[in-house]
């Protein structure tokens, strides 16, 4: 069966909802738009859709992926086109690849992902200072405490986690652009990187004050979507 | 900081975002600053239920149909939410254009359940708009109607609305806008707009009412005091249903709502006449819908929406006349597409099973009937058309078609319930039970649930005058039931009686009860019909603070010649009915629908100038007091 790869946007209300509404909403798009979706089997069937990761309810997602599988092949800009009048607002393709048979699932791919995170210079006690980013990443362990779904706090090491951390700052907001490890074999989330590296400065911001945007997925080093520009 | 930052701010800080995010798909955004009357349409409760209300998505596409209005809407903020707003100072706001509800023309509340209440209250001062409409006369703050199933007691209401719009929307909504607009062009002030809105069929404006009590302390009169106001507000109908706008571009809810599916209205009213039934009289009369109609509304849903389910809503689908051709059609049509159709409610009857069998191919979730009552004496006092032959019927049906799991619904503390009613639904339980257990293989899975909810008297119901039993009476028929329904296979299930002990107090409550609203608002009650956040012991306390002994208002039974607080509210049919078919009820005397051609003499027709329809065009002639 044929596979496209949909690299997507999910912004502005859109970033709102859960994955779980994420997907019945492309379900429905996908309804909507007429394509010929391959549908699992069962008592209950689903179009085959995959996803690359989770996007958490709040962040935006500018370089998003998500393979489906079709009965019959369609032409990638028909696809596009047809998926893009189809979804409300927020969600948008971008760009639709064919995926080669043999090629591994999304999921199994995926192992890290770019991340900007912007705080609004109000919500920020003072600007970090200039050689924190080098300092911060000069620490062999970098431990972060998060609290499992069984309610036990949990100690870990993100250090190895986070792969590149960059500050820029634009009218006295913070920007940093990082590169984390996503994915099953490590999954470091930005909120908790961006955090450690707040306090390691010696600064505490709100986690709920954190805009953060993904913006690209990769593979090791080849890059599975990016953000354009 | 602006209106978005604000938003997003808050949002950023609760469970649920996507409840007041917007951009759904459908969802309309007009131009703000070039429509001419821009109205709310303000569920209270949160977006999960609202958004699976059909008269939201009704009147949402009626009002943006229009050129010169636009609607948008709002749901009640969860308490997180409200949290958030009142610590930044966000007020209130809509979700399509995230305009704060004080810039619009008209605030609209949908009065689904008393229980909701509260949550208005909460919404108009999150809003920054004074609770009471004597706090709008000065100021230019919208106009805040309401309409709904519980605009047929406005009373407990009548302080905190300006104007209530009694039954079907569709095309009083049109009038109340166009009358918007022309005060407006008149340059008219508050009380020019509202005497022209009471100049409208089907719309009550409670402060140009006098209301007078006696020393019994009932109402004694409800009189107008505003020249040219009607005395007594009749409800509006739609004559044909057919005609009448139907949303076929609906909402679809971004985050998943309690019902996540299409909805096809079938048919409005259902004339079983149940007698503790209030639906089945503010609805009156039945309209069926064409087939033909009905096939090209399902059409245009599915594309427009894509829902891969489509239910076919009403008071009771069994009884529409052309079901299971319909049901056939949507099958052939959409069933490749891998749409399913749905029934939400059963008649107590093999044919519905039948039906059933036809539209759920997987036997997955379990079948409900609900035959109120435990004996054939009690049902032929509630005017339940139900045999324990229908019912033994269906679930024999029911278990051999393959589902293994019945779930059977009942009211206790009906009027002139005893013991043996009890014994009753406790029989029937095991009976079907005992049912399920020759003809289900799976035995390990055979399930009959049995949930008992507490008879609430409703106004324009025949059981109007009825008392409510108290809560200690509830309570010992619950632990009776409970002790009687234990055992492998058997589930009980409960409403908290305490929810309908208030629920009663205010559908039956008159304008002395704002005060104790407003007490219990002020004491934090919200959501109260969410049992995780209702509190019965604030609610006294807010009673008892005002002045008013809420078991008055549960517990009174009233004489016939009583004025009740809402006699002044037109649903259709006649108080003479509804002390007849009270009297028949005591006497368990039966009255057949009228579908069957048989008019009881309800006295809506006449009243309404309207007729029952059934599809194909085929009328049930009305005859008047056939039965006196």
């Amino acid at each position: 069966m044929p596979r496209y790869r949909i690299c997507y946007s999910k912004h502005g209300p859109a970033r709102y909802i859960s994955h779980l509404d994420l997907v019945r909403a492309l379900e429905r798009a996908l309804r909507r738009a007429g394509l010929p979706v391959a549908y699992s089997e069962g008592f209950n069937p689903h179009p085959r859709l995959s996803f690359a990761a989770p996007l958490p309810v709040g962040s935006e997602g500018l370089a998003e992926l998500v393979d489906v599988e079709t009965t019959a092949p369609v032409a990638r800009r028909e696809l596009a086109g047809r998926l893009n009048a189809a979804l409300p607002r927020g969600l948008s393709v971008r760009e639709v690849t064919e995926v080669p048979e043999n090629a591994p699932s999304l999921m199994a791919a995926l192992d890290s992902a770019g991340y900007i995170v912007h705080v609004d210079a109000g919500d920020l006690p003072a600007c970090p200072p200039a050689d924190a980013v080098r300092s911060f990443l000069a620490l062999d362990h970098i431990e972060v405490t998060r609290r499992g779904k069984d309610g036990q706090e949990k100690v870990r090491d993100i250090r190895p986690g986070i792969l590149d951390l960059k500050m820029l700052s634009v009218d006295g907001d913070l920007i940093l652009e990082l590169r984390l490890k996503t994915g099953s074999a490590m999954n470091v989330r930005p909120e908790e990187a961006v955090e450690a590296f707040l306090r390691h400065a010696g600064l505490a911001v709100d986690r709920a004050d954190l805009r953060i945007t993904r913006t690209g997925l990769f593979a090791g080093d080849s890059v599975l979507s990016k953000q354009p520009g | 900081m602006d209106m978005n930052k604000l938003v997003e701010k808050a949002l950023n800080r609760v469970q649920k975002p996507g409840r007041y995010a917007g951009g759904e798909w459908n969802a309309v955004r007009k131009d703000w600053h070039n429509t001419g009357v821009k109205m709310a349409f303000a569920f209270p409760d949160v977006y999960e239920v609202g958004m699976s209300h059909l008269g939201l998505q009704i009147l949402y596409s009626v009002v943006n149909g229009r050129d010169d209005a636009l609607v948008e809407r709002v749901f009640a903020p969860w308490v997180d939410m409200e949290e958030q707003m009142r610590k930044t100072g966000l007020p209130l706001f809509s979700l399509e254009s995230r305009k704060p509800l004080r810039d619009f023309d008209i605030v609209g509340f949908t009065l689904q359940y008393e229980l909701s209440f509260t949550n208005i209250l909460n919404m108009l001062d999150l809003a920054g708009i004074p609770l009471r409409s004597a706090g709008r006369e000065r100021g230019d703050y919208p106009l805040v109607v309401a309409g709904g199933p519980c605009a047929f007691n406005p009373e407990p209401l009548a302080d905190f609305i300006d104007a209530f719009v009694l039954g079907e929307g569709e095309d009083v909504i049109h009038e109340l806008l166009d009358a918007c607009l022309e005060a407006r062009r008149r340059g008219e002030g508050r009380r020019e707009l509202l005497l022209r809105l009471a100049g409208i069929d089907g719309i009550y404006v409670p402060s140009f009412y006098q209301v007078e009590y006696n020393e019994r302390g009932l109402v004694q009169s409800v009189t107008p005091v505003v020249a040219g106001v009607p005395a007594r507000v009749k409800k509006r109908v739609v004559a044909d249903l057919d005609k009448v706008h139907y949303p076929t571009r609906m909402i679809v809810p971004a985050i998943e709502p309690v019902h996540d599916r299409a909805m096809l209205e079938v048919q409005r009213g259902c004339t079983r006449g149940c007698r503790f039934c209030q639906a089945g009289v503010i609805y009156r009369p039945v309209r069926e819908k064409e087939p033909e109609t009905l096939l090209r509304q399902a059409e245009e849903l599915l594309a427009s929406t894509g829902w891969g389910e489509i239910s076919l809503t009403s008071l009771s689908t069994s009884d529409y006349s052309r079901v299971g051709p319909l049901i056939g059609a949507l099958a052939e049509k959409h069933g490749g597409a891998g749409v399913n159709v749905s029934l939400p409610s059963l008649r107590v009857d093999a044919f519905s099973v039948d039906l059933a069998k036809e539209v759920q191919k997987v036997r997955r979730s379990s079948l409900t009937f609900a035959p109120e009552a435990g004996t054939q004496r009690l049902r032929n006092v509630i005017n339940k058309g139900v045999t324990e032959d229908d019912l033994m019927e269906a679930v024999t049906a029911a278990f051999a078609g393959g589902w293994h799991a019945i779930k059977l619904y009942f009211m206790i503390g009906l009027p002139t319930e005893t013991g043996e009613d009890l014994e009753g639904i406790a029989r029937l339980a095991h009976r079907v039970l005992e049912r399920g257990r020759g003809l289900v293989k799976a035995k390990g899975r055979l399930k009959v649930t049995v949930s008992v909810s507490s008879f609430v008297p409703k106004s324009h119901t025949p059981f109007q005058w009825e008392p409510q039993n108290t809560l200690d009476e509830l309570r010992r028929k619950q632990e009776f039931l409970r002790a009687r329904l234990r055992g492998r296979g058997l589930v009980f299930n409960w409403h908290d009686p305490e929810s309908s002990f208030l629920e009663a107090v205010l559908s039956r409550g008159d304008r002395r009860l704002a005060a104790s609203i407003e007490a219990a608002w002020r004491r934090g009650c919200r959501f109260d019909g969410w049992s995780e956040l209702f509190d019965l012991d604030k609610w006294r306390a807010a009673f008892a603070e005002t002045g008013i002994d809420p078991g008055q208002y549960a517990y009174r039974r009233y004489e016939y010649e009583d004025v009740l607080p809402w006699d002044h509210i037109g649903a259709g049919v006649s108080k003479k009915y509804l002390v007849r078919e009270h009297r028949r009820a005591v006497a368990g005397e039966k009255t057949p629908d009228c579908r069957g051609g048989k008019c009881p003499g309800c006295g809506l027709c006449p009243a309404l100038e309207i007729r029952p329809r059934l599809a194909g065009g085929e009328s049930v002639a009305p005859l008047q007091d056939l039965l006196q």
